[in-house]
């Protein structure tokens, strides 16, 4: 009755801040404007982070949901977080 | 809101996003990390994307250009608005 649904969840962040972790060494930071089903997302100001360390800023952009490992509600990238 | 499917309106979701860029300049990045830069003329459910005016750059360099240009969809990761 009071499941969440993952989907649920996603949609509980449209209009707010999102980190995505995708398969492989990228990142993306984001505030998430939508989705479909197969979690292909369009997010605005993003911040793309590169393995090497670089970022690349994009005003909006349709990301492909077959590489995204995992999604932080309210994170804003790899630099907000605390690492060892 | 029933299994989770998510409701949302025209413009905010992939598919309203993809009707409100096409004829821009869009920018395609593979996950190669290859990027086109061009006019998008279409797309469809797969990510296949079809190009005008192509540009190529990889690793930041130009190499080449492309009067008309298909991308096919399972390279792609992500498309971004230009303007």
């Amino acid at each position: 009755m009071s499941q969440l649904l993952p989907l649920e969840l996603i949609d509980k962040c449209v209009g707010s801040r999102i980190w995505v972790i995708m398969k492989g060494d990228k990142e993306f930071a984001g505030t998430l404007v939508g989705f479909d089903d197969y979690v292909n997302m369009v997010l605005e100001d993003v911040t793309e982070f590169d393995y090497s360390g670089d970022h690349t800023k994009l005003k909006k952009i349709l990301l492909n949901g077959n590489n995204i490992c995992m999604l932080i509600p309210g994170g804003d990238g790899p630099l907000g977080a605390a690492s060892p | 809101m029933e299994n989770g499917t998510p409701t949302q309106g025209e413009g905010k979701d992939p598919a309203g996003f993809l009707s409100e860029i096409i004829g821009n300049p869009v920018t395609v990045k593979l996950n190669s990390g290859v990027v086109y830069k061009g006019e998008l003329q279409s797309v469809d459910g797969y990510m296949n994307i079809a190009l005008e005016k192509t540009d190529e750059y990889v690793n930041g360099v130009k190499r080449r250009n492309y009067g008309d240009a298909f991308v096919r969809g399972n390279n792609v990761m992500y498309i971004s608005a230009d303007s």
